[in-house]
């Protein structure tokens, strides 16, 4: 809401400077955004009166005028035809500066001399009359800076209102507002009609059929309305505020909106067919054409204006264009109705009409101000255009507007709501500052009746806002409430984000995040099969564009997309990985979609960057050391990498899925090269994700210590010479499925395929470590144990033993 | 004969001096001290030293031999000490080259300002809730006391999943399923994704907010600005100045929008303070008597305020980074740097 403090000064005194009443403002509630200084175009521009008119002697379209500022006389050559002896007009003396910039300069024009120029509307950016010089009232004294005849110059505060406070979208509203916080009294303008003897009861009528959707329609008629400018001032309150001036009549109405926070809307009554208006619901499929020439579908629900044929208007929304006033309109039929908030808004989102009215009206106007208004809009329309307000009005009213009634207010609650103690006596004042009737009942409780526009006032709550807020936030001192225990526990979940958190970035990994939503096309990118269950895609309906129309199935391609910009970057290694959820679709819309907590990562490049002893490329091994440090930190023994289960989108021979015991919790492995083809990303890249909520399950936060064995442990290393086929976990699975106690662990130490061994074939080279917990074992003891469980492999694996 | 023994301990002296190696020195030892070293024979030869002679020759002889054997050891020592000193010299390397190994990667710095703000709740008793990002209508607007074409969802472009599924425009519906489930007192915290229907310099249609909630007997605006005033001032610094500003939430009241003093300039007025000299930082209020009623909390009895706040826009204030989008854009050159 645009506030300008010159128009705010007709309803209320402001003795403080625009700042400090812009803070008082933004400290009780009206956010006072920006002060915006409004200055004339123009400079050094006096109202002047012209002492006398001839003839150039040396051009015929131009005159030769002696004109004067009071105490000087100036010649001055003139080229407009509309100015005569006696006229009063703006002169730009030598050294004005008029819009454009243009210095005005002493010259001689055709051999005359010229010692300033008049000027019309349009030069000065007062107007568009560009036809001849601007007139001026005849008792404007000469020697008047034009700026301040025109009252031109102003201080407008760009207030942001809350939707809370329809009553500030007026200029009376906060005239009241600013009133209450500055100990000054409102003013209201006086309404004061001359009634016609013609009697609109006899013209015209109004009919609701639908009086959920409008509550109260009012009217009133004007004839022999003379269409034309308006006056400067309304010119300038009106363009102070924002809006564009149109005529004397539209203009009015906007000024009567801008001033009291009711729309009005004027109907050139010719245009009424049968002379009447009917309120009625819009009609199936309904079009209608707006006063902007926009042809619009109307939704169902709409409330229309229609006369006795066809609808005129979309009501509190926007006039039609049928019955709009023009420049030949002479009998106005003025509207001023309550409409259903509710309805406006639903018919102003769907149409996508924003208006001023449909602000107003759906946040709510003050029920009580309808006839006000009408009557003030039909005074000022009688005095600009010349014209007489018909007897009567029509005031259809059938469905009473609800009104609150007294509010109770106990001290002892306003205090324990605030936690500090305002007055009674300075309660009372705040309440009444505000318009508030304030009735007691003896004993610490009161009745309270808001002022009509104060439709957000219906509860005891309603007024303790306003009263702690006309006393200060800022008086109200801090304390801090003792802290009770509660029965919500920790969620085990964020607590191991945050370890890999560590874990992650310990290892030269960064966090990313991405958004969740992204392009549907990601699943043709990642190669899903058609029944995957990542296609079951979450969708928006209002997108912002293509890629951000459906929630993400996965984090893979949101990296890939991450690993795509980076590249571009020349950001060639990378090491990242997110935490944030996976959306997907049950398919039933009376459930929400399933929301999984995921953990991805992705890893490209060297394996570090600042390494000077040599660069090497990461691999798969690099990403699944990573992952297992996180295992490792968590606890986590024992995890399968089963390479038969993988992804559509990962390389066949280099993925799989990451099972621990027996549920699968996520995937590994470098992304399939038809992949990174269709994405265009030429390098390599090793991604995983793992679905914390299942891994969250498997972690057991139980330590059990186990005591250290003061005994050595005696290692055996053996070479086994395997199939190529043969997975080292299929080996270690099979010696660790061996229970034997004193066999501590089996770890690869080598890997070796190619001279000395047959084609087709590998060693696979395992250290066997034993111990006991309570001697030193002996060769013989652990002779024996070691070669039943090298025996047993080989017969399992078909292995041989390497010379 | 005493003057046989003078005469070696000079000799033998001086040609300690002379060694300078371990060898030279280990020579002079099995020269003077060795089993057919000079002094070991001049006490061997003890029995032709005159009677009277015996105890002093015997005397000398000894200290002589624990003279050199002294000097002997003392040399070698140094001597060896020199070896290492080498030996340590050579070895040197240069110790500018970089360390070896992997850099640290970064946090997020969306999820740094989570951590702080939720371990600062942490020490005031607040638990971390969580909610569902795709939410229902129910909970993002109408037990929070906005219903349908209430004028106040135009603060919240929103997201449409289905007629009555959104995505969640604040983490506020966490506090209406929390309240569902357990009684008072309730002090939570409850960070995450949000989503709104803007994109510019200053907005993502994706960002981080946490809100805050605290329900017990006698909760008072007081306490509101107490636990809020202490807060930032641990985000901020305690010379933080801030400003409670009345404001409107559907589902608080009063509401107020709390400021604090442009960090940038401190208060003179400036670009990011768009000349105010104050930034909004949070928003916050005494939950509305409507809320605590649709979750079954009798609001006489019980009171609470809540509040919320853009990870980001702290973020970017701490940061001092400029642009919103930076901060989903994931460019490691821009991670890097927190």
């Amino acid at each position: 809401m645009l506030v300008s403090l010159k128009w705010l000064k007709d309803y209320v005194d402001i003795d403080v400077t625009p700042q400090e009443l812009a803070d008082v403002l933004t400290m009780s509630g009206l956010e006072v955004e920006e002060i915006k200084t409004i200055e004339p175009e123009f400079s050094g521009v006096v109202v002047s009166r012209i002492l006398s008119v001839k003839k150039h002697p040396a051009a015929d379209k131009l005159s030769l005028c002696e004109v004067t500022d009071g105490e000087r006389t100036y010649p001055i050559v003139c080229g407009a035809p509309n100015i005569k002896t006696g006229d009063i007009v703006p002169l730009a003396k030598v050294g004005a500066v008029i819009p454009g910039g243009y210095t005005i300069k002493s010259t001689l024009l055709r051999g005359e001399q010229s010692d300033g120029m008049l000027c019309s509307e349009a030069e000065l950016e007062i107007g568009d009359d560009a036809s001849g010089i601007m007139q001026l009232p005849r008792d404007w004294h000469p020697g008047t800076p034009l700026e301040a005849a025109l009252s031109i110059g102003d201080t407008v505060l760009d207030i942001s209102v809350t939707p809370n406070r329809s009553d500030c979208l007026s200029m009376i509203g906060v005239a009241r507002e600013v009133a209450a916080l500055t100990g000054k009294k409102v003013r209201l303008p006086s309404v004061r009609i001359k009634e016609a003897s013609e009697d609109i009861l006899s013209l015209s009528s109004v009919t609701i059929i639908d009086a959920d959707l409008c509550p109260r329609y009012s009217a009133r008629m004007i004839k022999n309305v003379k269409i034309a400018d308006s006056p400067v001032w309304l010119k300038t309150r009106i363009e102070a505020a924002g809006m564009r001036a149109i005529n004397n009549v539209v203009d009015v109405t906007n000024f009567v909106m801008l001033e009291t926070g009711q729309p009005l809307h004027a109907f050139d009554f010719h245009f009424l067919e049968e002379g009447r208006i009917v309120v009625r619901r819009s009609e199936k499929g309904e079009v209608f054409v707006s006063l902007d020439g926009k042809s619009h579908v109307l939704p169902d629900d709409t409330t229309m204006i229609c006369d006795g044929k066809k609808p005129v208007a979309i009501g509190g929304i926007m006039g039609g264009l049928n019955s709009e006033v023009k420049d030949d309109t002479t009998v106005i039929f003025l509207e001023s109705a309550y409409f259903n908030p509710s309805a406006i808004r639903r018919s102003a989102r769907r149409l996508g009409m924003p208006t001023d009215a449909a602000f107003r009206f759906e946040r709510g106007i003050d029920p009580e101000g309808v006839l006000r208004s009408l009557d003030r809009a039909a005074q000022l329309i009688a005095e600009l255009a010349g014209a007489q307000v018909c007897k009567n009005y029509l005031d259809e009213y059938p469905r009473k507007i609800k009104k609150t009634g007294s509010i109770p207010l106990r001290l002892d609650r306003l205090r324990s709501v605030i936690g500090a103690a305002i007055e009674p006596k300075e309660t009372i004042r705040i309440l009444k500052s505000l318009g508030m009737k304030v009735r007691s009942d003896g004993r610490g409780k009161y009745l309270v009746d808001p002022p009509s526009a104060r439709v957000d006032i219906e509860r005891e709550v309603d007024l303790i806002e306003e009263i702690v807020r006309l006393y200060g936030y800022d008086k109200v001192p801090p304390s801090l409430p003792a802290a009770a225990a509660s029965e919500i526990s920790a969620i085990s979940r964020l607590e191991l984000e945050e370890k890999i958190r560590c874990t992650f970035s310990g290892s030269g990994y960064s966090e990313i995040i991405n958004y969740s939503f992204t392009s549907p096309a990601s699943v043709d990118y990642l190669l899903l099969p058609g029944d995957d269950i990542r296609r079951n895609f979450v969708t928006i309906k209002n997108p912002l564009t293509e890629e951000q129309s459906v929630m993400r199935t996965t984090l893979a391609y949101g990296l890939l997309e991450t690993l795509k910009k980076n590249i571009n970057n020349s950001s060639f290694n990378l090491k990242i990985f997110e935490i944030g959820r996976s959306f997907i679709n049950r398919g039933n819309n009376d459930e929400l979609p399933e929301e999984k907590n995921i953990l991805a990562g992705l890893l490209t490049g060297g394996v570090s960057e600042d390494l000077w002893g040599g660069k090497n490329a990461v691999d798969f091994y690099d990403l699944k050391g990573c992952l297992e440090n996180v295992f490792y930190d968590l606890k986590i023994e024992h995890c399968l990498y089963e390479a038969e289960k993988t992804e559509p989108f990962l390389h066949p021979g280099r993925s799989c899925a990451v099972v621990h015991n027996g549920v699968t919790i996520g995937y590994l492995g470098e992304v399939h090269p038809d992949v990174l083809r269709k994405m265009d990303i030429k390098n390599t890249a090793y991604i995983f994700e793992i679905n914390l909520d299942l891994l969250n399950e498997q972690v057991s936060r139980q330590i059990v210590y186990r005591e250290i064995s003061k005994f050595p442990a005696v290692v055996r290393d053996v070479a086994f010479v395997v199939s190529e086929d043969m997975e080292a976990g299929k080996m270690l699975e099979i010696v660790e499925g061996q229970t034997e106690e004193l066999l501590e662990n089996v770890v690869i130490f080598d890997i070796y395929a190619g001279k000395g061994l047959d084609a087709g074939t590998k060693s696979l080279g395992l250290r066997f470590s034993y111990k006991a917990p309570d001697r030193t074992l002996t060769d013989t003891e652990i002779n024996s144990i070691h070669e039943k469980i090298v025996q047993n492999t080989i017969a399992r694996t078909g292995a041989k033993i390497r010379a | 004969m005493i003057a046989d023994i003078q005469q070696l301990e000079k000799d033998a002296l001086a040609e300690l001096e002379n060694a300078g190696s371990q060898d030279a020195l280990l020579a002079v030892k099995t020269k003077y001290l060795g089993r057919r070293g000079l002094l070991t024979g001049m006490l061997r030869n003890i029995s032709q030293v005159p009677a009277e002679e015996k105890p002093l020759f015997g005397k000398r002889c000894n200290e002589v031999k624990v003279l050199l054997e002294n000097k002997i050891e003392e040399s070698l020592l140094r001597l060896s000490e020199g070896a290492k000193k080498q030996t340590l010299t050579r070895e040197k390397i240069d110790v500018t080259l970089p360390g070896r190994g992997t850099r640290p990667g970064r946090i997020h710095p969306v999820t740094q300002i989570r951590r702080e703000i939720c371990d600062i709740f942490a020490s005031f008793g607040f638990s971390v809730v969580e909610g569902p990002e795709v939410e229902l209508d129910y909970y993002n607007f109408e037990a929070l006391n906005m219903p349908p074409d209430h004028p106040a969802r135009d603060m919240q472009d929103t997201f449409y999943i289905e007629e009555k599924t959104v995505l969640r425009t604040h983490t506020s519906p966490v506090q209406v399923r929390v309240m569902q489930q357990v009684k008072p007192p309730v002090r939570i915290l409850s960070p995450g994704r949000v989503y709104r229907r803007d994109s510019d310099v200053s907005h993502t249609p994706m960002f981080h907010q946490i809100e805050g909630l605290l329900v017990d007997y006698d909760v008072s605006f007081a306490d509101l600005k107490g636990i809020l005033t202490a807060f930032l001032k641990r985000v901020f610094g305690d010379a933080t100045t801030l400003r409670f500003r009345p404001s409107f939430f559907p589902f608080t009241e009063p509401s107020a929008e709390v400021d604090i003093r442009c960090v940038m300039c401190a208060g003179r007025g400036c670009r990011v303070c768009g000349h105010s000299g104050w930034l909004e930082i949070l928003g916050s209020g005494m939950v509305d008597p409507t809320v605590f009623q649709n979750v079954g909390y009798d609001a006489e009895v019980y009171s609470g305020f809540a509040f919320g706040l853009g990870l980001e826009r702290i973020a970017m204030l701490k940061y001092g980074i400029s642009d919103i989008r930076l901060l989903f854009e994931n460019d490691i050159r821009f991670l890097r740097q927190f």
